[in-house]
């Protein structure tokens, strides 16, 4: 029946399909939302602001600075950090697990640090970080750094190993060198699976921020939460994970969008 | 090379005989695994090509012919034995001995033109020279309008044609086919098949060619050699006449020559002999 009135208004493409949904159960997280606050308090506000209340607040902290800074002070240095963070396992984690797949010798010597370091969660690495850069904003980013950094090696690592060898026998053939073969034939091959990578390493080294800036840290979203809960603003917290929500909605499409730019062959295939 | 052009019949007597084959493998052993305990693929066979010669090896699936291909293009190291071209050691694989894979293997993230002009590119060929060279392998193979595609927008047949246009682009001394028409339908096949003989007949290139289709061996070899089922071993060598009417025409009409039948079923008995008594 909704896919009916969907077709009648035109969106049954499998995209607009999909906005459509989106739309349909975030509106209706938001009308039960409405319910249980404004309209029959079946939640006291402190526990749960309503909708308005937190809107407020929300235009609030636009405005006025909240410790220290207003909110789009505070989602750029989250965004500062997490940016760093990702930026440095990328450029230090592809070629890790690119070289890991290509070279069998560098990944019997290196694999079982790897594997040991892959499950210590990132949080456990904040006092070390504190200790090491106190305060700044390179202690998060190297939080960051240690969420986003394992799928990065992983995921590049499988890419170059899926690479079938007949493309590899190929350019040997017509005469590639094995950094050009690499650089050339096999990187483009394991692109696909980097790009799962970093888009994981995206996801996870935000999160991995958000819990880092609670613990440590002057400014950010996750700082701007946990004053939240210093000053018994429910609603501030709410604010403040919207935000992080919204924003890490926001950056996986915008890297999704990039794909079809970075592999345009990839279109097709798909 | 223009020896073989005007002979006829069998082409054992080669009017230069003191000359060495253009590509000979010379007692081929390969074993994947340890020796005596893995895979025995290849035993003892040798092979050769001479200048201008189409040689087709023929055998049932997984008889090791393959093998014989990749040992010959040098992407595999013979257990024994020795490839050798000119006479000398072929050594790594080269722009001298130019591969058409079975599967293609074009690279996926180039288009069409990116990928015939690889091997240029990788072996320092002047940009101008490439463009050249480019145009008329495009126009060859009927590619031009396909440049600017990547493989994936293209059916096997025209994917198979970029291969071979990839390869022949190098100006190989030697053309290694591993199969390359196994992967087609019927219908283009046959129409591949039909411009490989007249690329063969105008350009005389030197070719080791792999098929386990007797009537392809039959319709484009001048020589075909059978192989024996795993571990392959050489069981026959059979010379098939060059220049004759049939073989420059059309397969199907190839197909019908009383000689084309006889030589045929000469072949597939030989074949035959070596699925049944598995």
């Amino acid at each position: 029946m909704f896919e009916k009135r969907l077709e009648r208004m035109g969106v049954m493409t499998d995209r607009g399909k999909a906005t459509a949904y989106g739309i349909f159960s975030l509106s209706l997280l938001l009308i039960l939302w409405i319910c249980a606050t404004s309209l029959f308090q079946w939640i006291e506000p402190r526990v749960l602001p309503s909708p308005t209340r937190v809107i407020g607040q929300f235009a609030w902290i636009l405005t006025e600075p909240f410790s220290g800074l207003r909110l789009p002070g505070h989602i750029l240095s989250s965004l500062e950090r997490w940016g760093w963070g990702v930026l440095t396992a990328g450029l230090i984690g592809i070629p890790v697990g690119v070289f890991f797949a290509w070279n069998p010798w560098f990944r019997t010597f290196v694999n079982p640090v790897f594997e040991l370091i892959h499950f210590i969660p990132p949080f456990a690495y904040i006092p070390l970080a504190v200790l090491w850069f106190g305060a700044s904003t390179a202690t998060q980013a190297m939080v960051v750094f240690v969420a986003a950094f394992p799928s990065i090696v992983i995921n590049s690592q499988l890419g170059v190993a899926q690479v079938e060898k007949i493309y590899i026998d190929a350019a040997r053939v017509f005469g590639a060198s094995q950094f050009r073969t690499l650089w050339r034939v096999v990187l483009p091959a394991a692109a696909p699976s980097i790009y799962t990578g970093l888009r994981i390493a995206i996801s996870n080294g935000w999160m991995a921020l958000v819990g880092a800036e609670l613990v440590v840290g002057k400014v950010g979203l996750g700082f701007m939460i946990a004053q939240g809960q210093e000053n018994a603003s429910v609603a501030t917290i709410f604010v403040g994970i919207i935000t992080i929500g919204c924003l890490g909605v926001l950056i996986d499409t915008l890297v999704q969008r990039t794909e079809r730019f970075v592999l345009p062959w990839r279109k097709v295939a798909s | 090379m223009e020896h073989s052009a005007g002979k006829m019949a069998t082409g054992t007597t080669d009017p230069a005989p003191e000359a060495p084959a253009k590509l000979e493998l010379r007692n081929i052993s390969k074993w994947f695994g340890s020796v005596g305990e893995g895979v025995h693929a290849v035993d003892d066979c040798s092979i050769e090509v001479k200048k201008g010669e189409f040689i087709v090896v023929v055998g049932p699936s997984g008889c090791g012919k393959s093998t014989l291909m990749t040992v010959g293009a040098g992407l595999e190291e013979p257990t024994h034995g020795e490839v050798l071209v000119d006479g000398k050691p072929a050594g790594p694989p080269g722009p001298t001995r130019s591969v058409v894979f079975q599967k293609f293997a074009l690279f996926p993230s180039e288009t069409v033109e990116q990928n015939i002009k690889f091997g240029l590119q990788m072996t320092g060929v002047s940009a101008a020279e490439q463009e050249a060279r480019l145009a008329e392998q495009l126009k060859i193979m009927g590619l031009e309008q396909f440049r600017k595609s990547y493989p994936s927008e293209l059916s096997g047949g025209m994917q198979q044609r970029v291969a071979i246009a990839r390869a022949l682009v190098m100006q190989p001394e030697i053309l290694l086919m591993d199969e390359p028409f196994g992967a087609l339908d019927a219908q283009t096949r046959t129409i591949l098949q039909e411009e490989v003989q007249r690329l063969h007949r105008e350009k005389h290139y030197t070719v080791l060619f792999i098929t386990h289709s007797v009537e392809e061996a039959v319709y484009l070899g001048d020589r075909v050699v059978v192989m024996t089922r795993r571990p392959g071993r050489i069981k026959r060598v059979i010379d098939l006449p060059r220049d004759v009417a049939w073989k420059t025409g059309d397969i199907e009409l190839a197909a019908e020559h009383p000689e084309f039948i006889e030589f045929r079923r000469e072949i597939w008995g030989l074949v035959r002999e070596e699925i049944v008594s598995i």
